[in-house]
């Protein structure tokens, strides 16, 4: 069940439904990516090899002459995106996190950014998603790699719907963006009629006591935290930051004023994320000290300067402290600092 | 867009053109370094005849339209040559001569590297080795894509023969049979660090890029009429993408340059400058 609310930049649930999924989100942003094909017959797609994984394949298969396997080269195939969104195409290059946002980070500032060309990056196995896969397949940098670099626009969609959406904020925003998806499936949350944007966010469930910002996977963990807290008698706010370059500042502001302490579960390194964002932002805005002198509770979760592991996805979020219960668990010793 | 500068005239006479107006190059590159006290003459000096022959007989672009659709594509993979580049696109009409002057300054739109953003002609932002033969690639298979006949064409350095990047983009032109992309490379010998030979061999750079299915040329890359018609050779190719080894002389037309270590990176001074445009004047004759 939902009904609209008014805050931020779209109609929000009150009551969350988990509806379980079988389609990862890489693979609705690649059908998304499909179907747009047949509307704008101007952009194409780069792969490097692993479109089988990231589903780009589907697009290889209905526009053969759009799509280009560069092979196993991801160094090469996003400098040849480049070249080929050098008068104003849009090119997507689809591939790994690790990899895109590493391996190829330079040619992606200096002659994807820096140029602003319309190169949109469909990065899969974001954060910890990937755990089965073990370390070299964990992006949990990937935020700060492609937050950091100027002109460049970051998305983490949460669900099937939102990636969907994200593909197309991609496709409308010029200059580069990037797309975090996932590995596994999980769960949807979104109605099919529900709209995505730049800078927007989603209050998922409303709550006085404590605000809970996530996006991609972790949204999950954060929805099923503040059920936790509620039978402890600690009413959650959750919001969805699916736009994490730029975040939707009026949103995390209004309801950081109104339940005085915000808790960010990304996964992703702590360092240089959304929580290191969000901490400047709060401390820049004087959120402080709230009206009364109540001091602003602030903290945040994700792996604390170290790597991952192989392993069951949720026994791997759960021991690097992204889980529902990690997160509640800070959430009350957050809270009992009040 | 045919301009002035390309003409019907006999071989012999366009040499004897290009090899006047490569000395006016010459003298514009070690001009501008002077000035700016920065900047890269050896490698610029290298490159001067080929990159005159691209300017001023091969290339079909419009300088009042620097993005016009159908123009030939020019990238230089070697970045930090980009004072020879910027000489023949202000001798070409792209911007004021005078601007020449501004490399490297303070808001000038002639930046320390290519940048695409900022100055008319320039087709890709480069400056890191290897990278904008890699992005040559794209603009060729746009090129296909398109159907279009204009044709793509990037200088390298040798050095930038190290970077692996290099050989991604090599297979993939062979792959996609990219016959309107020619890359053409200024195969001076030397590094910043020393003799390429001495610090990472290259060669044999046409064996490799013949087994990288690419058709391959060796030439002398001073000599003008080979330079004049192998590019137009490249220039007319079909079948596969082409290579031209153009072997030059890193600081070549100034004798305290040529084939010195030291002159990678480093600008004359005010005696050096002087003797530097008396030699390449003394050459004119």
């Amino acid at each position: 069940m939902s009904r609209p609310m008014e805050r931020g930049s779209a109609s929000i649930p009150v009551k969350v439904d988990l509806r379980k999924t079988d389609s990862p989100t890489r693979k609705s942003f690649s059908e998304r990516m499909v179907e747009y094909g047949e509307v704008d017959k101007e952009f194409v797609v780069f792969e490097s090899d692993i479109g089988y994984s990231t589903y780009s394949y589907l697009f290889g298969n209905k526009y053969p002459d759009r799509y280009y396997n560069m092979g196993i080269a991801e160094l090469g195939t996003m400098a040849a995106a480049a070249g080929f969104a050098a008068d104003g195409r849009t090119v997507i290059v689809s591939g790994y996190g690790v990899f895109l946002t590493m391996r190829a980070v330079e040619v992606v500032r200096s002659f994807i950014c820096y140029p602003h060309l319309n190169v949109k990056i469909l990065s899969s196995h974001g954060g910890l998603t990937a755990a089965i896969d073990g370390v070299t397949h964990q992006a949990t940098e990937d935020i700060a790699y492609m937050s950091t670099l100027p002109e460049m626009k970051v998305l983490v969609p949460c669900d099937t719907v939102s990636a969907r959406g994200a593909f197309d904020i991609a496709m409308r925003t010029p200059g580069p963006v990037f797309t975090r998806l996932m590995r596994d499936p999980l769960w949807d949350i979104y109605s099919p009629e529900e709209t995505f944007v730049l800078g927007g966010s989603k209050v998922l469930r409303k709550g006085d006591d404590i605000t809970l910002v996530s996006y991609g996977d972790i949204v999950f963990q954060a929805l099923e935290a503040a059920e936790i807290l509620r039978s402890k008698g600690i009413e959650a706010e959750v919001i969805d930051m699916y736009s994490v370059k730029p975040f939707d500042a009026e949103t995390l502001l209004a309801s950081a004023r109104k339940t005085g302490a915000v808790l960010v579960a990304e996964n992703h390194q702590k360092r240089n994320a959304l929580g290191y964002e969000i901490a400047t932002f709060l401390f820049k805005h004087r959120v402080g000290t709230l009206d009364g002198g109540r001091r602003m509770l602030f903290d945040n979760l994700g792996l604390d300067d170290t790597f991952g592991e192989s392993g069951n996805y949720f026994k791997v979020i759960d021991k690097y402290g992204i889980s529902a219960r990690a997160i509640a668990e800070a959430a009350e010793g957050l809270l009992r600092k009040r | 867009m045919e301009t002035a500068t390309r003409t019907n005239k006999s071989v012999e006479d366009q040499v004897a053109f290009l090899k006047k107006q490569a000395q006016q190059v010459r003298l514009h590159i070690v001009k501008m370094i002077h000035k700016a006290q920065s900047g890269h003459p050896g490698g610029s000096l290298s490159a001067a005849d080929i990159m005159t022959a691209l300017y001023f007989d091969i290339l079909k672009v419009d300088p009042q339209n620097p993005r016009w659709p159908d123009r030939d594509r020019f990238v230089l993979s070697k970045g930090h040559a980009c004072p020879v580049w910027y000489v023949c696109l202000a001798l070409r009409g792209f911007f004021p001569v005078e601007e020449l002057d501004t490399l490297r300054q303070f808001e000038s739109r002639l930046q320390g590297h290519p940048v695409s953003t900022k100055t008319p002609g320039v087709d890709a932002t480069t400056g890191s080795l290897g990278i904008g033969f890699a992005q040559a690639i794209g603009m060729a298979l746009e090129g296909k894509w398109l159907k279009k006949n204009y044709k793509v064409y990037a200088l390298l350095g040798d050095g930038e023969m190290q970077e692996g990047v290099i050989w991604e983009a090599a297979a993939s032109a062979n792959r996609y049979k990219l016959d309107n992309l020619v890359a053409i490379i200024d195969n001076n010998n030397l590094q910043n660090d020393g003799f390429t030979d001495s610090i990472m061999p290259i060669e044999p750079l046409d064996k490799k890029f013949e087994v990288f299915g690419w058709t391959t040329r060796r030439i002398d890359g001073h000599n003008m009429e080979q330079v004049l018609t192998t590019l137009r050779e490249a220039k007319a190719h079909r079948g596969s993408p082409f290579c031209i080894i153009a072997q030059t002389v890193k600081g070549k037309g100034v004798s305290f340059m040529e084939n010195v270590r030291g002159w990678h990176g480093k600008p004359p001074s005010d005696q050096e400058l002087a003797q530097a445009i008396q030699e390449i004047e003394g050459g004119l004759k």
